[in-house]
């Protein structure tokens, strides 16, 4: 949301609950959207497009009497009276102009390196690598060092634009461009990134699932349209369909990637120990950086693509059994091999597969790399009998207890103080022997 | 933002002047500066000093060096402050709502703007950082090189190769007439003493 939103929305507040009757119609409406984690950004597009916009129409849209340019200050009124057509990056504030054109010099040297690197790329692509002392190997390893470098520097040409940060801003980016990469990569390592390796330390992720792992891409999961917080205990109900993924790579390129869903901790009475099931599991899907929306119930369409090995089965945890971490694995095919064969992984998976699934055997045999990661729980709710029941799944009556453990040592006589003075010698100390807690 | 705002908080609080209750803590302090005094006519440079510490927390929140005069060991409130307390305002200071200014508040254009702005300073300092530091590495290589020849000359007369270079590598007089740096007289402490020099001290 943007400073000038958060100044002015409590006077929007004001103004919208004052006089008018309307205001208790309205009120709820925006405690809504406060709440809402969703909206947010779209407000931010909104407030600078659609500036004249009638007030009424939009939940959080400025009144257009705040925005019109009769009011304000004096400074503002002159401003907008005489910039009203003029476009954000020649507005005539003087530093402002000497701003860009520092950054407009900086921007021209670094095109120029761009340039002079690409060619020595070149040079280098032609050049033979039996005349260079460290051979074939050198070479590569300066051709990689060169192309980090160009795009280090395609970054760099960016970085400073402030179009490029209000269309980032925006969420307007375009994916395809290093720039606005490297910036959605760098704020969700500022924020979601943290939250989802804390998730997966104190989860028990590692080592339980995977020996070792990092996520490098986002992955947001949302239930029925609602975002779920990473690790949150979600109603059977809720998870009876499919999550809608959020994905988004922040490295170029298209690339094919599965998707596993697993409960990671199964009750298996036979061991008296835990075991892991499969409950979804979809390969072969092509992404690339532009690409933002993965319906886990759309994997094959025409549309999205991908091939859906194992179908989605509700997560279920029966009655008394501890929760169950349902985890959400996004891994990478490798590069060049091209699709996975499906009909293998029908074969193992679907069906009695789902059982016992183990996700460090399937990275190995599939060659795959885990990049992304989500994970809610479920328990024992009211509702997980009847998605059991809907789903054809067997054991909605099997209520899981502890075992409990009957002492081996002989019974002995009690001993202590109360024990000694539980006797009617003591009656008047009863009250400080008997039924104490 | 909002670590700033914290700060500021805390600065606020622990600022604000103590209150009366703590009558008895302040015992020592008094009969301190009551020795200060008393020396002070022996060695000026010392009282004032310690009283422009009290004037200064107490003047308010960390005003610098503009309200560091002496106004008498007495506070308005006629109470002292623990020295350690003084010690830690006067470090705190900088963290005073005076220090700190408010957040910026702007519309999403002029923040834009302030943005550009702020990033071409950026730029314009790197710039002007890694120029100098150019000039100091070339000056700092050509120097050496001019060593590296003057250690290769044949001396004058019949002086043996490499005389002149060691005459200019002597630090005769750099420290005063027969001198030696300070620190080798006076060792630099990581917690000086409270009363610099004991003036009444017999060997």
């Amino acid at each position: 949301m943007s400073r000038c939103q958060q100044v002015v929305r409590p006077l929007v507040r004001s103004l919208r609950q004052g006089p008018s009757s309307t205001a208790i119609y309205q009120s709820p409406s925006i405690a809504i959207r406060s709440l809402s984690s969703t909206a947010s950004r779209k407000d931010e597009g909104s407030t600078t497009q659609q500036q004249g916009a009638d007030a009424t129409t939009g939940g959080e849209e400025l009144p257009s009497a705040l925005l019109s340019a009769e009011l304000g200050s004096r400074r503002r009124r002159a401003a907008l009276a005489t910039t009203g057509e003029v476009p954000f990056e020649q507005l005539p504030y003087q530093c402002f102009q000497e701003a860009r054109k520092v950054l407009n010099q900086d921007r021209q040297e670094k095109l120029a390196k761009i340039v002079a690197e690409t060619e020595k790329i070149k040079r280098l692509e032609a050049a033979d690598a039996s005349t260079m002392r460290g051979g074939e190997p050198f070479k590569q390893k300066r051709l990689r060092s060169l192309r980090a470098h160009v795009e280090e520097l395609k970054i760099l040409a960016d970085i400073n634009d402030p179009l490029v940060k209000r269309r980032f801003e925006d969420g307007m980016g375009d994916m395809s461009k290093p720039i606005y990469r490297y910036l959605a990569n760098r704020r969700w390592r500022a924020m979601d990134y943290k939250i989802m390796t804390q998730r997966i330390t104190q989860f028990n992720i590692i080592p339980d699932i995977l020996p070792k792992f990092d996520p490098t891409m986002d992955v947001k999961m949302s239930f029925r349209g609602c975002q779920t917080q990473p690790g949150s205990l979600l109603s059977s109900r809720i998870t009876e369909v499919p999550p809608t993924l959020r994905m988004q790579v922040f490295d170029r390129g298209e690339r094919l990637l599965s998707v596993v869903v697993m409960d990671a901790d199964v009750p298996d009475l036979d061991t008296d120990s835990f075991t892991r099931r499969c409950h979804f599991l979809a390969a072969n899907i092509p992404w690339d950086p532009t690409k933002n929306l993965l319906s886990l119930r759309q994997v094959g369409s025409p549309q999205i693509g991908g091939d859906l090995a194992v179908p989605w089965l509700p997560p279920f945890a029966q009655k008394g059994s501890p929760y169950h971490r349902l985890t959400v694995f996004v891994m990478e095919q490798t590069p060049g091999e091209g699709p996975i064969d499906v009909a293998k992984l029908k074969e193992i998976y679907d069906g009695p597969g789902r059982e016992k699934f183990g996700l460090k055997s399937f990275r190995d045999k599939f060659g795959l790399g885990p990049v992304g990661f989500n994970m809610f729980r479920s328990e024992w709710d009211e509702h997980t009998a009847a998605v059991m029941e809907r789903h054809g799944i067997p054991g909605a009556d099997i209520e899981f207890k502890r075992q409990r453990i009957v002492t081996l040592k002989t019974p002995r006589a009690a001993k202590g103080w109360e024990a000694k003075r539980q006797k009617p010698k003591y009656r008047g100390l009863w009250k400080y022997s008997k039924r104490i807690a | 933002m909002s670590l700033s705002l914290n700060l500021r908080g805390l600065a606020s609080r622990l600022l604000s002047r103590p209150t009366a209750t703590a009558t008895s803590t302040t015992q020592p302090l008094s009969s301190f500066s009551a020795r200060c005094t008393a020396i002070s006519p022996i060695t000026p440079a010392v009282a004032p000093a310690a009283f422009s510490t009290t004037s200064m927390s107490a003047s308010g929140y960390g005003g610098g060096a503009k309200t560091a005069k002496a106004k008498g060991g007495k506070k308005k409130g006629g109470q002292e402050r623990d020295p350690k307390m003084i010690n830690m305002l006067k470090h705190l200071s900088i963290l005073s709502p005076r220090r700190i200014p408010p957040p910026l508040r702007m519309a999403r254009n002029r923040h834009l703007r302030h943005w550009t702005i702020h990033r071409a300073w950026l730029l314009f300092r790197r710039r002007e950082r890694e120029q100098r530091e150019r000039t100091l590495m070339r000056q700092y290589q050509s120097m050496s090189a001019a060593c590296e020849a003057l250690r290769l000359t044949d001396g004058p007369g019949t002086r043996d190769q490499g005389y002149l270079y060691r005459v200019a590598m002597e630090k005769k007089g750099v420290y005063g007439h027969n001198g030696v740096p300070i620190e080798y007289a006076r060792p630099l402490t990581d917690t000086p003493a409270r009363s610099p020099w004991n003036h009444d001290w017999k060997p």
